[in-house]
């Protein structure tokens, strides 16, 4: 650890209870300038608060931090209209309270007082100087925040979101500013808009859940670029898109399972895969199905998918019907989605992403039927969600592996079918990817009617909403 | 037997060949209907039998396999390929005698032989059904009145069938009734739900005759398909080595040349593949390709006329009554060619440089296409049928040398393949021996590397006139655009 930088080894912080973070291993060197990232509710604001002697540690240890750290964030700005509040009830007079002048809430924490008047001049607060501070809005008592903030000579300065509610032009200014002080002072943001992203930020720390996942160097285009679609999935206000209204499927019947398997067999010559397995899938219940290398995962969907040809001598209902009595493989596909590497590897097709999503549709690889407008439109929602909106026309062998199984998951659900089975959807895929994936399956899980078959062998990579788990043994 | 076609009278003879239209996708509403609950009997278990077998069955069809006793018991590979797949197998006996419809997918050599033993096992009215006519047409079988005799025939090799197939797709698929043996008048229905259950109608569908399929199928295998990839190999790879060109280069641009180039073709018939060179290559490639076709003409004319008359068929099948002594021979020596010991080596090509450095390979693709397509339309055989067995299937064989080089591709192909590319080659070498003699590595190994790029407009106007007016580039444009209206977006 070169001197002068602000480390964390470890360090596990519980906020009241509330939440917690949990084995935090990072290093804030000298020069480095840092933007915390993550969903909401993922504790990027408690990581800066860290930073300022917030919460109490239960494990690791944290050092280097400077002295003067100071930390403007909505919690401090909170607790300061609290403290006003609180002053005034206190007041046993019988005077109305106007509570503290802003003027004075500045004064009482600034160091440097010419740069706070200058300040005050910069961010259009002059004329309220006089008003209460507790009587300012959002936005303007913000502001006061990040004038005490900026004039206390921080050694450390953590913003968090430091950018919201602000006008275009005090935004303007703020951001020049903190693009001057950079060159004295380190910094650590925290915003929810990877796109505010100023210049001066050399380092980015994606966090989810409490733990710190991932930390990307800012000339890493690569890494960062994923980190963005990986922002835009967790943050965005986009909907999973609907099905197609006017291509339903031939209804189920709702009481019987989706899959019915008895006494299940894979055998070749000299080699038994499984034998005598029993399982149903009921709808709407999301599955969890995992065991070693070669103990038959993947034979065992194929029986499912339809794909294994000794589907056609083991005892298997799906979707109403029994295989093998004349059923053709295009009705059982119908009814499932599906995503896994090998799919990956088969579709090496040049399409745009647009007719790869639409595809599944028609459970083809490759696009081989008249599409509608309707199709199209739903396909163009579902590469908004994924932020892919611009990429259309992209050709699909031109994607970067994980990009292409966040279209193929796509592909899979685009028709909402009442199985989606997603035989190990992380393999092969970096954190951010991993990340990404997840993070779409479980927008998928949490959006309707599909019931999810989830392949992994990963423990890590958990998908919240599936309870039901068949182990196989090799 | 006699051979089939040589009783009809020449105005038969000519309605046959003449038979061939690309079928629209909605002549297949009724998809397998036809077929359903009837017990389909494939007969043989190699890339195509189990390939068709397993597609059918994912169609909603009953398929089964029969195989001899003997390959039952002695566990053999198509025995193994059968019930690993789940498939139920049994001997002829057990199975034919409630079979509906039998699907002949043996190898053609061994059709006679195969189907003179199950025909007394069939049931009344049942369908006997094949993938080549060469057995009616050249060998004359008579099938028993009552069967229907019906071909259907993917233009892939077995494992594209089912490839293509689980992508939702198909393969392009050529059928046919054979007219003297449709007592029920059900012949057409019954090779429409089997093309449908293959998935053939997706990707279209030929309608054409027993006659049409074997002297179209015949002789583009083996003059542009075979004949003139193998032979253009064996010359092009001798001559960059004499250039000095380095052998591991030569041999890579040729295993992978011939691929990159005909699927530019595949995409914009030779029109396209000649765009693909500069306007200076493309004025040799052109120029090239105008001598050789000069010097091919009576080659392929030769070839088309032994098919013909039927001389092809009965040479072929004296080898065949010889333990293919000729053939096997043959194909020991091609193992032994310089090309074909030589593995390409690991250096990169880029796509374009194929082309840039293989103007010759470009110049005989361009003259093999173009005179394998005006010999067999001389000959009555319709331009459609012509295109087909021509330029559309020379991707193919090409993609076959790209990952298997001559050998092996000589023992995938069919019998009747493998001999008349044998036959070929032995007379097209020579033949071009002269021609070869002054050509130089500027046109196959190294590119032109011109300093000045220019060319004379009048002559690059007439050369492409030339290029984009030959009859097969019309029936190309036309065909490719049905395909394209099956929508494959590729």
């Amino acid at each position: 650890m070169p001197s002068g930088a602000i480390s964390l080894d470890g360090l596990s912080v519980d906020f009241d209870g509330r939440f917690e973070l949990v084995d935090i291993t990072w290093t804030i060197n000298p020069g480095e300038h840092w933007l915390i990232v993550g969903a909401n509710g993922s504790g990027k604001s408690a990581l800066a608060a860290v930073l300022a002697g917030e919460g109490s540690s239960i494990s690791g240890t944290i050092s280097g931090v400077p002295e003067r750290v100071c930390l403007v964030s909505y919690e401090r700005q909170a607790e300061l209209i609290e403290a006003e509040r609180r002053k005034d009830d206190a007041d046993i007079l019988d005077v109305i309270s106007e509570g503290t002048p802003a003027a004075e809430i500045i004064a009482d924490a600034s160091h440097d007082h010419d740069l706070a008047q200058e300040l005050v001049d910069s961010l259009g607060l002059r004329p309220l100087m006089g008003r209460a501070f507790r009587k300012l809005s959002t936005g303007e008592t913000r502001k006061v925040m990040l004038i005490r903030a900026l004039t206390r000579n921080p050694e450390l300065l953590v913003l968090d979101a430091p950018f919201d509610g602000l006008d275009n032009k005090s935004l303007g200014w703020l951001q020049a500013h903190l693009a001057q002080l950079a060159a004295t002072v380190p910094m650590v943001l925290v915003l929810n808009r990877f796109d505010e992203c100023p210049d001066f930020i050399t380092h980015v720390a994606y966090i989810d859940d409490g733990r710190l996942l991932e930390t990307v160097a800012r000339d890493d285009a690569r890494a960062m670029a994923e980190l963005g679609k990986l922002l835009h999935l967790q943050t965005t206000d986009l909907e999973v898109p609907a099905a197609d209204p006017s291509a339903e499927l031939p209804p189920l019947d709702p009481g019987e399972p989706l899959v019915c398997l008895t006494g299940a067999t894979i055998r070749y010559q000299d080699n038994t895969v499984f034998e005598n397995l029993d399982w149903t899938i009921e709808p709407n219940q999301h599955w969890q199905l995992s065991g070693p290398n070669g103990s038959g995962k993947t034979s065992l969907l194929a029986l499912i998918t339809g794909d294994h040809p000794q589907c056609y001598v083991n005892d298997i209902k799906v979707f109403g019907f029994q295989r093998g009595s004349g059923e053709s493989i295009w009705q059982i596909k119908q009814y499932m989605g599906y995503v896994s590497t090998a799919l990956q590897w088969e579709y090496r097709v040049g399409t745009g992403l647009r007719n790869v999503i639409i595809s599944g549709f028609f459970d083809s690889i490759g696009l081989y039927s008249k599409s509608t407008d309707v199709q199209k439109a739903l396909a163009d929602e579902w590469l908004a969600l994924l932020g892919m909106s611009h990429r259309a026309d992209e050709p699909f062998n031109s994607l970067s592996h994980g990009d292409q199984r966040l279209v193929l998951i796509a592909r899979a659900m685009v028709k909402h079918p009442p199985l989606l089975i997603l035989d190990e959807p992380c393999l092969g895929l970096d954190d951010i990817n991993r990340q990404l994936v997840l993070a779409l399956i479980e927008r998928i899980c949490a959006s309707g009617k599909t019931a999810v078959l989830y392949v992994n062998h990963r423990p890590q990579d958990r998908i919240p909403g599936i309870e039901e788990h068949l182990q196989l043994d090799a | 037997m006699a051979n089939y076609f040589n009783t009809l009278p020449l105005r038969e003879q000519l309605a046959e060949l003449g038979k061939c239209r690309f079928m629209h996708l909605d002549e297949f509403e009724d998809g397998v209907e036809a077929l359903k609950g009837k017990k389909m009997v494939v007969i043989g278990c190699g890339a195509q039998g189990l390939n068709q077998g397993l597609n059918l069955r994912d169609s909603g069809l009953d398929v089964s396999y029969t195989l001899r006793a003997a390959a039952i018991e002695e566990k053999r590979q198509s025995w193994k390929n059968a019930t690993e797949n789940g498939f139920t197998v049994g001997t002829y006996e057990e199975l034919l005698p409630t079979a509906d419809v039998v699907l002949n997918l043996t190898p053609d050599k061994q059709h006679t032989n195969v189907v003179e033993t199950v025909m007394p096992m069939m049931k009344e009215g049942a369908c006997l059904s094949y993938s080549h006519g060469f057995n009616i047409v050249e060998e004359g079988m008579q099938v028993r009145d009552d069967i229907t005799v019906i071909m259907v025939a993917p233009k892939c090799p077995g494992s594209e069938v089912r490839a293509e197939y689980v992508r939702g797709f198909g393969v392009p698929t050529l059928i046919a009734v054979h007219e003297d043996n449709d007592p029920n008048g059900e012949g057409l229905a019954l090779a429409k739900a089997y093309a449908v259950g293959t998935g053939g109608h997706k990707a279209g569908v030929l309608m054409s005759s027993f006659i049409a399929e074997v002297k179209s199928d015949l002789m583009g295998e083996q003059t542009i398909l075979c004949g003139m990839l193998q032979t253009g190999s064996l010359l092009c790879f001798d001559k960059m080595v004499e250039e000095g060109v380095d052998p591991a280069y030569a041999s890579k641009l040729i295993q992978y040349g011939w691929e990159t180039v005909t699927e530019a073709l595949k995409y914009g018939g030779v029109t396209n593949m000649m765009d693909r060179l500069s306007n200076p290559a493309k004025i040799r490639a052109f120029d090239l390709s105008e001598q050789m076709k000069d010097i091919m003409r009576p080659l392929y004319r030769k070839h088309q006329d032994d098919i013909m008359t039927g001389r092809f068929s009965e040479t072929m099948m004296a080898d065949w009554a010889n333990d293919d002594a000729e053939l096997l021979g043959w194909r020991a020596d091609t193992a032994e060619t310089p090309f074909e010991k030589t593995p390409a080596g690991d250096m990169e090509i880029a796509e374009q440089e194929y082309f840039d450095n293989g103007i010759l390979m470009v110049a005989m693709v361009k003259a093999g296409v173009e005179l394998a397509f005006e010999t067999m339309t001389a000959a009555g055989i319709i331009a459609d049928s012509a295109y087909y067995e021509s330029l559309h299937e020379t991707p193919l064989i090409a993609n076959t040398i790209a990952r298997k080089k001559l050998y092996e591709m000589n023992a995938t192909i069919s019998d009747t393949a493998e001999y008349g590319c044998y036959l070929y080659n032995h007379a097209c070498v020579p033949l071009l021996a002269d021609f070869m003699k002054p050509i130089k590595s500027d046109v196959i190994g190294k590119g032109l590397e011109l300093d000045d790029t220019g060319v004379d407009n009048a002559r690059l106007i007439e050369v492409n006139e030339a290029i984009r007016s030959h009859p097969v580039e019309a029936i190309g444009a036309e065909l490719r655009g049905y395909m394209a209206d099956m929508k494959r977006i590729v």
